[in-house]
């Protein structure tokens, strides 16, 4: 479409005024980890100078005897485990979906269509009584658990799965490969580059999840990241700003990376069908 | 109607053999607690005791203000903030369309809040306005506006739009982009033939074909309105809010603060209600286009 000059210049415009305020955040957080309290509470716009960086990030890997790692490991265990085995189960579930025309098919999948729509939290408090009375709470299985069952997740694999065309699978069971080795060795290669997108994006859905451990967690060394963070004070139980945006600035840094430099597996594709 | 024959009982058995780790986790992980969740909620309870009351919790819900109180912070969302992002992000997505090949940048940039979680979110923004570190108070001083706090409760409301709108907008106007550039160019080509400006092809042509897809974000929008903790959480920190300041934190707070879990239990059956009504219209379009494509 032809457009005039005048127009193309204020579309720039305004794009670049908006750009500000999405990279805003970003900025203050990048220059809030350079400095100290004292230099936070002068509100400027500049890095902090002298530059406190080294100082708060050697304190928040020290504070508490070094729990922050504790919490690191804990993020990258829930998500990533809790995301691997998620979609692993809704492949498999996938799988069956494309290949049998069993018994109960329709109800199952309508159930699991209805139960991706139940808010998270609806269970969690249950969740709670549950793994009270199985006397598992405060403890990592119990975060685990629930992120293996991945039911959006499974809803996506059943699409996935649907594209593999019929061929693929009759020239395999010429051949006589019997049905794990077709899912494993034909199908899975398949669906594999669905499988990373959702895999990335359990991840990053467990690696934010606040929610579920705030509820399920009392110790502060099963916490992940992204609850520890909430909890950093001083002895007297003060909130110490800085410590607090250095330990954010190290949460999301793994996200960023992992967007930026996956973000062809980013796509968004929940609304486009 | 398909007969039952020893080939497809075959096919069941080995289908549920794949569907069988699912099966386990999703009845015990999912199936399960919400049964247990409507079970609890029938019951009444002090303290570790817990007794049968029938529908008592529900009934003294719907005459509880606390709790419709807590949807005064979902409604001002699904009023103000979600038809406000829609209609930026729509605005967006066609102005990205005018730069398809240079506004890469653009999209990645407004996209990039998107990847932070919302408890990160509502920390930095808290802090960006908190009267003891934001870069706004010396320009309110600037403004002679000294006396005028920023982090008052009054004023949450609007910074939770700020901060809303700043996590999802670049997300959104980005999935409008994508059903955007999906409509044939012969239709925006054949009215700009016929004259039609830029924003006459935008809002005649294109928005009309853009209505189901709006429709489903303003549904999930609507859902996450409605669900709102980690933003408001986080702001908690720094301003008094009170217990019931949105339907997720009252539920958290009569369970965790007070100890009443069964009443707890009964608000998260009527709040996960909610959300199955907005997406009824999700569900049955989903399950149309999934099902009775093979097999069937």
């Amino acid at each position: 479409m032809k457009l005039g000059r005048r127009f193309r210049i204020t579309v720039t415009v305004v794009l670049v005024l908006l750009a500000v305020y999405f990279i805003f955040p970003f900025y203050w957080l990048t220059i809030g980890i350079t400095k100290n309290v004292g230099q936070l509470f002068q509100k400027s716009l500049l890095p902090g100078i002298p530059s406190h960086l080294r100082e708060n990030v050697s304190r928040v890997f020290a504070y508490q005897d070094g729990v922050f790692f504790h919490w690191m490991g804990n993020s990258l265990l829930y998500a990533g485990v809790g995301a691997f085995m998620g979609v692993f189960i809704a492949s498999l579930a996938g799988y069956a979906f494309r290949r049998y025309d069993f018994i109960g098919r329709r109800l199952l999948f309508v159930l699991i269509l209805a139960f991706a729509m139940v808010p998270g939290f609806a269970t969690t408090l249950p969740l709670f009584m549950m793994f009270r009375d199985l006397n598992l709470l405060d403890t990592r299985l119990a975060i685990l658990l629930p992120s293996f069952v991945n039911v959006f997740g499974t809803y996506m694999m059943v699409a996935y799965w649907n594209q593999v065309s019929d061929e693929v699978f009759d020239a395999a069971e010429i051949d006589g490969a019997n049905d794990f080795t077709i899912y494993w060795r034909i199908g899975l290669p398949n669906i594999f580059p669905g499988a990373i997108t959702l895999f990335l994006l359990a991840f990053v859905g467990a690696w934010n999840n606040f929610f579920l451990p705030l509820v399920l967690l009392n110790s502060r060394a099963k916490m992940p990241l992204i609850l520890g963070i909430t909890t950093i004070t001083d002895p007297q139980g003060f909130p110490v700003y800085n410590l607090t945006l250095t330990a954010s600035f190290f949460t999301i840094l793994p996200l960023l990376i992992m967007f930026i430099s996956l973000q062809r597996y980013f796509k968004p594709q929940v609304y486009m069908r | 109607m398909r007969w039952i024959t020893k080939k497809r009982l075959k096919s069941t058995a080995k289908a549920y053999l794949f569907l069988a780790p699912f099966l386990v986790l999703f009845i015990g992980m999912v199936v399960y607690p919400i049964g247990l969740g409507v079970k609890l909620s029938t019951y009444g309870q002090r303290g570790a005791r817990m007794w049968y009351v029938g529908a008592e919790n529900y009934t003294r819900i719907f005459s509880d203000s606390m709790f419709w109180q807590s949807f005064r912070i979902p409604l001002f969302l699904l009023l103000i903030q979600v038809p406000l992002m829609l209609f930026l992000a729509t605005i967006l997505a066609f102005l990205y369309e005018t730069r398809r090949r240079d506004g890469a940048v653009f999209r990645f940039l407004y996209y990039l809040p998107y990847t932070i979680p919302g408890i990160v979110s509502g920390l930095v923004w808290s802090y960006i306005f908190s009267d003891s570190m934001s870069p706004l108070r010396p320009v309110l001083d600037l403004l002679g506006r000294s006396d005028v706090k920023l982090l008052t409760r009054d004023n949450v409301p609007p910074i939770l739009l700020v901060i809303i709108l700043w996590q999802f907008t670049g997300y959104t106007a980005f999935l409008v982009y994508s059903s955007l550039i999906a409509i044939p160019r012969e239709y925006s080509e054949a009215a700009q033939l016929d004259g039609a400006s830029f924003w006459q092809i935008a809002f005649r042509i294109k928005l009309p074909l853009l209505r189901d897809p709006l429709i489903t974000m303003f549904i999930f929008n609507a859902i996450g309105a409605m669900q709102v903790f980690n933003e408001p959480w986080m702001l908690g920190g720094l301003v008094v809010l009170p217990l019931n300041y949105t339907p997720a934190m009252y539920i958290y707070n009569s369970a965790f603060s007070q100890g009443r879990f069964t009443y707890a239990a009964a608000m998260g059956i009527i709040l996960a209600g909610l959300t199955c009504l907005f997406s009824l219209y999700i569900l049955r379009t989903a399950s149309k286009q999934m099902l009775g494509r093979r097999l069937e």
